[in-house]
């Protein structure tokens, strides 16, 4: 079997899970923070950032999570939990589709389109869902190099047009407000979680934890370093600016002759994204193959994959006007999911195994 | 060897498949329904005006553009200009659709005309409100009040464009701002001055003047026939800035001052100053114009204005001898005189500002950005009590 290679892993991190961020997030913590909105976003990045490098830690044994639960808990308690890491998954994934729809159908579309528009997106997410992480390792080849120009011709496009001193004065929104920011905005940090879906398909290398961590810092400086000039260029109205990456190029002098050339790196990165917005249901359905699969059951992840594609097509026609109320629901009233299994149960499973192979030493 | 064949299909199945799928969603992503815009149903909005109206809320004027040859017989875009009547800017909308059939597409208007008493009476943000929330619509389009209705004005007949409104976006082109004639605005400039703690803005002030034409000559003055009446062309400028605070228009700046606020925002590239020597009119073109307004926010704030202009002569209102064309020296005086101008309008344009109310040079989001304590202990009196120093300094090329 193919295995993910510390290059591909890198890349995952740095150019492909920040791209998910730059899309509604970033009015989000506007919303909540205002001008601080650079803290809740490096908090959640930190604490991302701790919990990734613990799961590569890990990667070194080269078990799936569900073998290193089992090692120490038994089949049973590993099959529960990975069903209802799978079910957080599945739930954790109408989001990121629902902002992928709105997000074509407004910023690709002069008048709203038709729903057939993004339906096919389904087709694809189902046939990529039931294929094998590897196979997304080798997707994440092209597609970083495509991220990381697209994302730079972008910040080209746009530093500037941006007023870094819309920024100050830091802190004034007060400590309510940033830890509004950060907790209603963990809906966005997935990553660790999902990382957890590569453990024993990850080819490990001496220092392979160091270059994970070093690649998922570069990915959130360039975020932070986005969110600065998003706020920058907008200011009092970045809070109307949905779809952030799309705009703040568009003010770029040579635009006027040129066109709007920056479509070319707005086209490349939902390319990017329509990759990163199926990483949750490919993890969750990853997850209920671990748990229940065998060399018997290997339509298993195909079929899986059908389902839970067909149902979450099904919702989001169902919630096609609903974005804003579901917003609510999963990243407001519901947002203490998030860092149950982003967080905390990835950071205390992994740090009771490292615990446990030191005493066993 | 046909099984090996097969079995080698077999194996880039997947991955044809696999492009085969990114092909069709990449597609269906970015084929825009083709662009495809049925010109027959859709009206593309060139501009839009809007004036209140006592009766029914808002009057909204759009100037569409129409296929070429319907109105006109030559020349660039052709246009027509439909007036509908509504409680609200959508309504107006929704107006236009009722009574033409033609769905109103904003993805192209490039202007927002805003009536002189419209800006005057109450906030504009109810009606640029619509604008900001069209999600097709570009923020980045030009935004303008005018002498009379914005109705008045796009449906006047320019002189030099097929639209009043391409004629009207013309004034605010990067060379007439660099000239120091004009200032431009975009909606989302204003609506972020609007959204800061200045509250303040400022956009353009549309004056229209009738087209002096030979009345013997063939030229714009046309009459259509049959003894209707002749078409008065008209010819528009941008040299007066109308000042905005919280959505109101609370004064307006003179030409004068209009180029003394240029210079100060640093726009002036080869524009023209006129100045006087012996008590005859000079002319200097500026070459280099470094503006700047500073907030000093130790103890008590203080401001300081910062003009600093290299100068080289222009044109005099006298004949001159050849020496003084080819030398094009500036004397000490003359110099002293085109500092003594600068600083009597930059003065004047403070002021304006100060007595309006309306924070041109974002004082209030200066003291904010450095300290929200002070800035709170300040916010309600900083622009009428602060002290000001004007340094304004007037260099020769070399």
């Amino acid at each position: 079997m193919n295995k993910i290679s510390t290059r591909q892993l890198c890349f995952f991190l740095a150019a492909i899970a920040p791209v998910g961020k730059i899309v509604l997030m970033p009015t989000n913590l506007i919303y909540f923070s205002k001008n601080n909105l650079l803290f809740p976003a490096a908090m959640n990045f930190l604490l991302q950032a701790a919990v990734i490098f613990l799961v590569l830690l890990i990667a070194k044994n080269d078990k799936s999570f569900y073998q290193l639960i089992a090692d120490k808990l038994g089949n049973v308690t590993a099959k529960i939990i990975l069903t209802f890491f799978a079910l957080f998954f599945f739930f954790a994934s109408l989001m990121p589709l629902l902002e992928q729809k709105i997000f074509v159908q407004s910023s690709f579309y002069d008048t709203l389109p038709s729903i057939l528009s993004f339906s096919s997106f389904f087709v694809f997410s189902a046939y990529l869902c039931s294929k094998p992480l590897s196979s997304f390792g080798r997707a994440w080849d092209i597609l970083a190099p495509l991220s990381i120009a697209a994302f730079f011709g972008i910040i080209f496009f746009s530093v500037g047009s941006a007023d870094f001193g819309a920024l100050a004065p830091a802190l004034q929104s007060g400590a309510g407000q940033i830890f509004r920011g950060f907790a209603y905005n963990m809906g966005w940090f997935l990553d660790s979680a999902i990382l957890l879906s590569f453990l024993g398909k990850i080819d490990y290398k001496k220092g392979l934890p160091w270059k994970g961590l070093l690649s998922y810092l570069a990915g959130a400086a360039a975020v932070l370093l986005f969110l600065a000039i998003f706020y920058g260029i907008f200011q009092g109205i970045a809070i109307n600016q949905e779809f952030a990456f799309t705009k703040t190029s568009k003010y770029f002098s040579g635009i006027d002759t040129l066109g709007r050339i920056d479509f070319l790196f707005i086209y490349s990165l939902a390319l990017v994204m329509a990759f990163y917005a199926i990483m949750p249901m490919q993890a969750g359905i990853d997850f209920l193959r671990q748990a229940y699969g065998s060399r018997e059951k290997r339509f298993l992840p195909a079929i899986l994959s059908i389902a839970v594609n067909a149902v979450l097509l099904v919702l989001t026609l169902l919630f096609d006007f609903r974005y804003i109320s579901l917003n609510n629901l999963i990243n407001g009233t519901l947002f203490w999911i998030f860092p149950i299994f982003c967080l905390l149960l990835p950071a205390l499973a992994l740090l009771f195994m490292i615990r446990r192979r030191r005493e066993t030493k | 060897m046909k099984q090996n064949k097969f079995t080698r299909f077999l194996k880039t199945v997947p991955l044809k498949l696999w492009l085969l799928l990114a092909a069709i969603v990449a597609f269906s992503f970015i084929s825009n329904d083709f662009g495809l815009v049925d010109i027959q149903k859709t009206a593309i909005v060139l501009a839009a005006g809007i004036d209140r109206n006592a009766e029914k809320g808002y009057t909204l004027t759009a100037q569409i553009a129409v296929p070429k040859g319907v109105d006109r017989t030559t020349g660039g875009t052709s246009s027509v200009e439909f007036v509908a009547e509504g409680e609200t800017i959508a309504d107006c909308v929704s107006d236009i659709y009722c009574k033409t059939g033609w769905v109103p597409k904003f993805v192209f208007c490039n202007l927002i005309v805003i009536g002189d008493e419209t800006a005057k009476t109450e906030n504009i943000f109810d009606a640029l409100d619509f604008f900001l929330r069209n999600e097709y619509m570009s923020d980045n389009c030009f935004i303008a009040t005018c002498q009379g209705t914005a109705k008045e004005l796009l449906n006047s007949e320019s002189a030099i464009d097929d639209t009043s409104s391409m004629a009207i976006t013309k004034l605010f082109s990067n060379a007439n701002v660099k000239s120091g004639k004009a200032m431009k605005m975009s909606l989302r400039e204003f609506a972020m001055g609007y959204h800061s703690v200045t509250e303040s803005g400022y956009m353009p002030y549309i004056v229209q003047h009738k087209q002096e034409t030979n009345e013997n000559s063939s030229g714009n003055n046309t009459t259509q026939g049959g003894g209707e009446q002749a078409t008065e062309y008209k010819i528009y400028c941008a040299e007066r800035t109308a000042l905005f605070s919280k959505g109101k228009q609370v004064a307006l700046l003179g030409p004068d001052e209009t180029f003394a606020f240029s210079l100060i925002k640093s726009n002036v590239f080869t524009g023209s100053l006129l100045t006087e020597e012996d008590g005859k009119p000079v002319s200097l073109t500026v070459l280099n114009d470094k503006g700047d307004v500073s907030l000093n926010t130790k103890g008590a704030p203080k401001v300081t204005v910062k003009v600093e202009l290299t100068v080289r002569l222009f044109n005099r209102a006298i004949p001159s001898e050849i020496e003084d064309v080819a030398k094009n020296e500036i004397s000490d005086k003359l110099k002293e005189n085109a500092k003594e101008t600068v600083l009597k309008t930059v003065e004047k344009v403070f002021e304006t500002s100060r007595k309006s109310g309306c924070d041109l040079f974002k004082l209030n989001q200066s003291l904010y950005r450095s300290s929200a304590k002070k800035y709170e202990e300040w916010k309600d009196t900083l622009l009428s009590v602060v002290p000001v120093t004007y340094e304004i300094n007037v260099k020769t090329a070399k």
